[in-house]
């Protein structure tokens, strides 16, 4: 589950060959040698994938998540960049022991940015047009929520039977509160309880949040926060040292030294729940045998990628660090050309002949890196590169592929490990049980656990094999203060970020 | 006249009818679709192929394309599925971008060559002449992503003077804000177009330079860059008009890399968008009219020459 924030993190990705492998766990934001805040001050910040439409409701793509959510708009709960779950228009709530009943308090005082108050009604009436709206995007995350009511400030959820992972949906656009009967343009505009409003959009270059000062909690730091859509790497590299960005997300770890050179930057590393995924169509062909599927991982050398890379950690299975239910799986399928070579014979696959379907938008290392350790046991890989909507097409759609590579950015989407019908074309029964078994317990323990059981199963099967656990790249202006580190594709929460007046 | 008039826009309007076929059937051979694109990879087969039906992306080929051209000649030239926004109104918003862009790298590129290319004519063999020569054909070999890198990382990164990339939200309200904007991307074009004119400038200068009427003026006792100057020149700009409806164009095609390299909000950067989100009734629009504006630079171009050259009146 990743969206087009890939494109984003292909960006991140661009962040080569620079020795910076500290990135285990989150780290803190960037030091900041700034003065005192300026509350009047705009803060420009770089992201690369412009989001098409401002629909909350309809539109697929983080690049919407990443702006609007706990800036513009806002659910019961949200999460924080290391994906804890907190209050946010609810200041509380509680679970009963069956799973089965949640209730929230809904903060008084709330009042959308056209100054329309928020009432539980609106909570009860977002809820169910979102449960009951197909298109509505994450709709299905709610179908197991039977009832959706409130009495005064309190609202209870009740379902058919417990959902581990229904906080953390809510958490997500399925949570997102709108005003009931709302006239607002979605697609160009927006109406949220959030500590932003939607001042300005101009298509292709920039959007602009203004602080809301009817906002019910804390006061956003800065006066606006402007998003720099700049594709180009190079082109956000001479805006910043030109003075005209503070905050450069995606950045290519590569410039290190260059943006640093002059003291008015330092780089921020943190972590990502993005995941490269070599994906393996196992439907027929020598990938369906399991051997050939494990000598392909065991012939890659993923410390190399990484390093080529220049940030992020080596994955071995289906869920990174920052995800519940990881565990380091290494030892599943560790490096070992030899083994990789015998495994090959073993399975009769000595002279087999790969194609690798990869979008144009990631950096060509990863390509030549893998059709020379795959070349190096003898399996011969041509590269397929293609525009997004082709792979879309060709492999999401239609399955018409060998290998894929794609950066799968989402947080929490073990599902499609669980789901036969994904382009993964991975089928375990097993595998689906427990994470029906997961998704059904009553507590976090058990759900992680039968998470990690899962995954493992995952890896063991060599179902793909996944080349690293990204990160999260940003060269911040020692100006700026409060800029989160972790998980910048999916989610950027600005209300912190403000820069000082010197 | 007249008829020469009449026959160039027959042959404008059928140019247009068979780019707009050609648009339309060239893009159906993509790979992938809109409502993919819309729907993400979380979607499943179902919903996309709702969503294809909500857009009216399952309808024939020769509906689609009727349905297009039938709101074409209406004056609607569709609307983005993708973004909800009108691509008229697209379309003018990014023009006030590319337009003043491409005219400003013209103007400059005219700057340097007219004058340039006169002097390296009149003073081949001489020092000055093959000076200025070799450098323009080195010019003309540059990248244009390259030459615009060195130069915002002179004016921008270096001297501060310009902005490095980006065009101002105010837009032309701030007309200062938007030129200082403008000026290194239009620089960037001039320079590497106007190498390119230089040499033609060049060429067409030494053709006039031998022909009778300036040998018969210089014999009529002006010196030889006199009669150049009062009777070759003129011919020297008309044949520069000519290859300046090539140069629009190739402008058009070279905003695309301009734009990106420049971050700036233009028709370039905004084709480039579309084409990757498969939002094809909004390329449709934007190429057609980009054809169009080609066209009919193209017949503008034609009608001018005919109209100042005797030598072409004569001869119908």
């Amino acid at each position: 589950m990743f969206r087009r924030t890939s494109l984003a993190a292909a960006a991140l990705l661009a962040a080569a060959a620079l020795t910076l492998t500290a990135c285990a766990g989150p780290s803190s934001p960037v030091a900041s040698t700034a003065g005192p805040a300026d509350p009047d001050a705009t803060v420009s910040v770089r992201l690369v994938l412009e989001p098409t439409n401002l629909d909350i409701r309809e539109t697929s793509g983080a690049a919407l998540d990443q702006i609007l959510i706990d800036n513009v708009y806002q659910g019961l709960v949200s999460r924080t960049p290391q994906q804890e779950i907190v209050p946010a228009l609810a200041s509380d709530w509680t679970v009963s022991d069956d799973g089965l009943t949640y209730q929230f308090t809904l903060r008084d005082g709330v009042t959308f940015h056209d100054g329309q108050e928020l009432t539980a009604q609106d909570v009860v009436w977002s809820l169910t047009q979102h449960r009951d709206t197909a298109s509505w995007i994450d709709a299905s995350t709610l179908a197991g929520v039977t009832g959706i009511t409130a009495d005064g400030q309190t609202i209870t959820l009740t379902l058919a039977g417990p959902d581990s992972q229904l906080l953390w949906n809510l958490t997500g656009r399925a949570g997102v509160v709108l005003k009931e009967g709302d006239t607002v343009d979605y697609k160009t505009a927006a109406n949220g309880t959030g500590p932003f409003t939607l001042d300005n959009w101009t298509q292709g270059a920039s959007i602009t949040l203004a602080r809301s000062d009817s906002y019910w909690g804390e006061p956003a730091a800065a006066a606006e926060v402007a998003f720099e859509y700049i594709p180009d790497n190079q082109a956000a590299l001479n805006a910043a040292q030109a003075g005209e960005l503070d905050v450069v997300t995606g950045f290519d770890a590569n410039l290190k030294d260059q943006i640093e050179a002059n003291g008015d930057f330092a780089l921020s590393i943190g972590a990502s729940t993005d995941k490269g995924t070599l994906a393996f169509n196992q439907t027929s062909g020598p990938l369906a045998d399991k051997r050939v599927r494990q000598a392909i991982r065991q012939a890659i050398d993923h410390d190399a990628i990484v390093e080529a890379l220049g940030a992020g950690e080596t994955l071995y299975g289906p869920i990174p660090s920052l995800d519940p239910g990881y565990e380091d799986l290494s030892d599943v399928a560790p490096y070992d050309p030899d083994a990789a070579t015998q495994l090959l014979a073993d399975a009769g696959a000595e002279d087999t002949e790969l194609t690798l379907t990869i979008p144009n938008f990631y950096p060509t290392t990863i390509a030549q890196l893998l059709v020379s350790d795959l070349n190096a046991v003898g399996v011969t890989l041509t590269v397929n590169s293609v525009d997004f909507s082709t792979w879309l097409q060709d492999v999401y759609t239609n399955r018409d592929f060998d290998l894929s590579f794609v950066l799968h950015t989402e947080a929490r989407d073990f599902q499609n490990w669980a789901n036969p019908e994904y382009y993964f074309t991975y089928a375990n029964p097993e595998v689906t049980d427990l994470y029906a078994q997961s998704r059904a317990a009553t507590s976090d323990d058990e759900a992680d656990s039968l998470l990690a059981e899962a995954a493992r199963i995952v890896s063991e099967d060599a179902a793909a094999d996944w080349l690293y656990n990204g990160a999260s790249v940003a060269a911040v202006s020692t100006q700026v203060s409060g800029m989160p580190a972790d998980n910048l594709n999916e989610r950027l929460n600005v209300a912190e970020l403000s820069k000082s007046a010197g | 006249m007249i008829r020469y008039a009449l026959t160039r826009l027959a042959l404008l309007i059928v140019g247009l009818a068979v780019a707009s076929a050609i648009i339309f059937l060239a893009l159906r051979v993509l790979p992938g679709d809109i409502a993919q694109m819309i729907a993400g990879t979380q979607s499943t087969p179902e919903q996309v192929a709702a969503l294809r039906d909500r857009l009216g992306l399952d309808q024939p080929l020769l509906a689609q394309y009727l349905e297009w051209i039938g709101g074409v000649l209406r004056g609607d030239l569709g609307t983005s599925l993708v973004t909800g926004t009108p691509v008229a109104s697209e379309l003018w918003q990014k023009a006030q971008v590319t337009v003043p862009l491409g005219a400003l790298g013209l103007l400059i590129a005219l700057a340097v060559a007219g004058p340039l290319g006169v002097v390296s004519a009149l003073r081949r063999g001489r020092a000055g002449g093959t000076a200025i020569g070799v450098t323009a054909q080195a010019l003309a070999a540059v990248p244009t992503v390259w030459a615009g890198m060195m130069l915002v990382v002179v004016f921008a990164v270096w001297l501060g003077w310009l902005p490095a990339q980006g065009f101002p939200r105010a837009g032309w309200s701030d007309p200062a804000a938007a030129f200082r904007s403008l000026l290194l991307p239009a620089l960037t074009i001039g320079v590497v177009e106007g190498a390119m004119l230089l040499r033609f400038v060049r060429s067409a200068t030494l053709q006039a330079v031998g022909q009778d009427y300036v040998r018969t003026a210089a014999a009529t006792g002006l010196t030889r860059t006199k009669a150049l100057i009062r009777h070759g020149l003129p011919n020297v700009g008309l044949s520069v008009v000519s290859v300046l409806g090539l140069q629009i164009a190739g402008i058009i095609v070279g905003a695309v890399v301009i734009e990106q390299l420049f971050a700036l909000p233009g028709i370039g950067r905004m084709l480039v968008e579309d084409v990757g989100r498969r939002d094809l009734p909004k390329v449709q629009g934007e190429l057609l009219a980009l054809t169009g504006f080609v066209l009919i630079i193209g017949f503008v171009v034609d009608l001018v020459h005919r109209a100042i050259d005797p030598r072409q009146r004569e001869s119908s």
